[in-house]
């Protein structure tokens, strides 16, 4: 009769309690924007299993907002302005936060660094460190990284001119490779993702450029830069004429259009999820003065209006976590930031991809290209200049020196109105300016 | 007092009837000069304005004119519409008139064309994308027949005419219905008395077609012909689609200029180009087509 008693009460106890529970800790709700994860299926994932594993540590839960570079740049802005915000944790790329910085709307991040150091679970390659400080003032914690790789079919491998290696493929292997296989099938089957939304600018500017002249912007209209734009004309003519329709390669991959492509990890990850054992990914070529590829670097941050900065710090210390990387690069194809997460070796499409990546970063001519910073609201200018020399040179055949002068014109003042500097590889001069 | 009787009655009920009927388009105007006044207003001043002074400027719109993009934009977006309204009004007018036979199976038929009105102009771009592209249907029943070989190559660069002609089946597919619909609703505002009069006097099909059926439908005509005009100025998502920017138009412009380059002066400076070319349009419609109906 007693232990009934004793069951009733705690019964009671728990009926009275839960509630009484919820009502004294209220439920704590943090808001994280990013220009990342926009593709539907990126948002879902990001907060049915990257932000539900913290909410379920934690009981915070996450307001996850992600829109396009303009709205999200403008909303963050306007709440630095307005002196009053409601982010609490934002995320985007190492290009964007001169941006923030400008405006004066970050937290120094500095403090946060030194706690996640002292964690000692984690680390971060040290170029991300050294990028995340700007003028002094550390800008991001480093969240994932992103790169862009050619991706073949394996039947496109016999095509590969004979006796030389694929892992450390050349420009003029790719050229050769694209024409064997025209020779061999009748068709064009080389692909870039030239669509308005596809980002061959990247390649233009970030690959072929340095790789040909050392630079990205100083040597835009040089004998070399002529030479690179000869060449491209005649990789145009392997290239399938279909790829101003393409922005995401993993499509004609899949399709079969195309037997190398060249595009965003995260735009060849669903081809390689889909038919792991049909593709191998490959370096980017390498030109005669290097293999340059583009590192893009993500990082978190905290507004200096967060109105819970607290838990913020708590949001990054999770998505930083070695576990946490690994999750991401499994669920959205970026790659981790801290050498703990990076040993841990994915299996299937994700191997293929590491493998990928690792021969690329990993090669004796590598040079890092890093986005252009600090053109500001001017940012969306950039890449257009590269992408309409290429339309006027290689699509309309305009003659090459006329057409780079008059665009290395357009590229000096967007630097000369910004007094933006060059990003490496080009020397750190400000404001950058072709030769 | 009988004369201020008949000074006060004709007042009294006149005041609510004068005041029901702009009580009733109240809403109507507030949400035309919320949605569609202010932001007019709003995207001409953008496109005059500059951004650092405040000051009345043409910067914008010289911009837009020296960008390698515009010429080729104006070009493709009248060549365009010169090649699909036409053929949008001549087939929507032949389904409509199809359909007002009825015919067994008339309703059913009517779904099935009209059909396309609910589908979004994105979508219709990447379902004719699935269709021409190179591993797409058309290429595969081609195969199948053993019409061709290798397949066939509908959107490439080399050949622009190909691609606008995949545009234009794109946006008469598309765009059929609507012009079909409104046309069909005219048809059947028109007496059957009419067409069975010109048949007792003798008149053929053709005939009743052309002096009785289309000048009774005129005005079906002009609201059609205004609607897909407009529209197609507007055209934007189906060209993007099947031939990215190697196609450019006015409306598509003014999207990259908001997005890409984020500069909101000069794509506020297309959708004032856009809204002239409109305007200019929709005046000569209700110009010319009013011209005929006083001589008819």
């Amino acid at each position: 009769m007693r232990i009934v008693r004793a069951l009733a009460l705690v019964f009671v106890l728990t009926l009275v309690g839960t509630p009484g529970a919820g009502l004294s800790a209220p439920a704590q709700e943090i808001v994280f924007t990013s220009n990342q994860f926009t593709p539907v299926e990126e948002q879902e994932w990001a907060r049915n299993t990257l932000l539900a594993g913290f909410t379920r540590e934690t009981g915070i839960t996450v307001r996850f907002i992600t829109e396009n570079e303009g709205p999200y740049v403008d909303r963050l802005l306007a709440e630095a302005r307005a002196g009053r915000g409601t982010i609490d944790v934002t995320g985007t790329l190492h290009g964007i936060f001169p941006v923030f910085l400008a405006n004066n709307a970050l937290r120094d991040m500095a403090e946060v660094q030194r706690q996640l150091d002292a964690r000692r679970d984690r680390t971060f390659f040290r170029d991300f460190l050294a990028a995340a400080k700007m003028d002094g003032f550390t800008a991001f914690i480093p969240w994932m990284q992103a790169t862009y790789l050619i991706v073949a079919h394996k039947d496109a491998l016999r095509y590969f001119p004979g006796g030389r290696n694929p892992m450390a493929m050349t420009y003029d292997d790719l050229l050769q490779w694209g024409e064997n296989i025209r020779q061999a099938t009748g068709q064009r089957r080389v692909g870039f993702p030239v669509g308005p939304r596809g980002l061959y600018g990247r390649f233009l500017h970030g690959y072929i450029y340095p790789s040909f002249t050392g630079a990205q912007v100083r040597r835009f209209r040089s004998p070399e830069a002529v030479e690179m734009w000869r060449y491209l004309r005649r990789l145009w003519g392997v290239t399938h004429p279909s790829s101003f329709t393409y922005e995401f390669m993993s499509e004609p991959l899949l399709r079969g259009e195309v037997l190398v492509g060249w595009d965003h990890v995260a735009r060849i990850v669903p081809a390689l999820r889909q038919r792991p054992d049909d593709f191998v990914v490959l370096p980017s070529p390498a030109g005669p003065r290097g293999r340059s590829f583009i590192s893009v670097i993500v990082g978190l941050s905290i507004p200096r209006t967060a109105p819970s900065p607290d838990l913020g710090v708590r949001l990054i210390e999770y998505l930083t976590r070695p576990a946490t990387q690994v999750l991401t690069l499994q669920g959205v194809g970026f790659f981790p930031v801290s050498p703990e997460a990076g040993r841990t070796v994915p299996s299937g499409a994700l191997k293929v991809m590491a493998d990928g990546v690792t021969a690329q970063s990993g090669a004796p001519d590598a040079r890092t290209a890093l986005l252009p910073v600090g053109l500001g609201a001017r940012t969306g200018e950039f890449v257009p200049i590269y992408v309409d020399t290429f339309t006027r040179i290689a699509v309309r055949g305009e003659e090459i020196q006329r057409v780079l002068n008059e665009q290395a014109a357009k590229l000096e003042e967007l630097y000369r109105a910004t007094n933006a500097p060059c990003a490496p590889p080009d020397p750190p001069q400000r404001p950058c300016k072709p030769d | 007092m009988a004369v201020a009787e008949t000074d006060l009655t004709p007042a009294r009920p006149r005041s609510p009837a004068t005041w029901t009927p702009y009580l009733l388009i109240l809403p109507t105007l507030i949400f035309l000069g919320l949605f569609f006044v202010y932001p007019m207003v709003q995207a001409v001043w953008l496109a005059v304005s500059d951004p650092q002074s405040g000051g009345l400027t043409w910067a914008h719109f010289r911009r837009m004119g020296a960008d390698l993009y515009f010429a080729p934009a104006v070009r493709y977006t009248l060549l365009i519409t010169a090649l699909a309204v036409p053929l949008q009004v001549m087939l929507g007018l032949a389904i409509a008139l199809l359909v007002n036979t009825r015919f067994l199976g008339h309703s059913a038929f009517l779904y099935l064309t009209a059909l396309p009105i609910g589908i979004s102009d994105l979508a219709a771009g990447l379902i004719w994308l699935s269709i021409f592209t190179e591993r797409g249907y058309l290429n595969a029943v081609l195969q199948r027949l053993g019409l061709v070989e290798v397949p066939l190559i509908f959107l490439s660069v080399e050949r622009p005419d190909w691609m606008l002609g995949a545009i234009v089946i794109t946006e008469v597919w598309r765009a059929t219905a609507i012009v079909m619909v409104i046309l069909l609703a005219g048809l059947q505002l028109i007496p059957r008395d009419y067409a069975e009069t010109a048949s007792v006097f003798g008149a053929g099909r053709w005939q009743t077609l052309r002096h009785v059926i289309l000048p009774l439908l005129r005005p079906s005509l002009q609201t059609a012909l205004i609607i897909r005009t407009i529209l197609a100025f507007q055209l934007f998502a189906t060209v993007v689609t099947l031939a990215g920017r190697q196609i450019p138009v006015l409306a598509g412009e003014a999207y990259f200029w908001y997005s890409l380059y984020r500069s909101p002066h000069v794509a506020s400076a297309y959708a004032v180009l856009i809204l002239l070319f409109s305007g200019s349009i929709t005046w000569l419609y209700l110009r010319f087509l009013r011209a005929e109906e006083g001589r008819a």
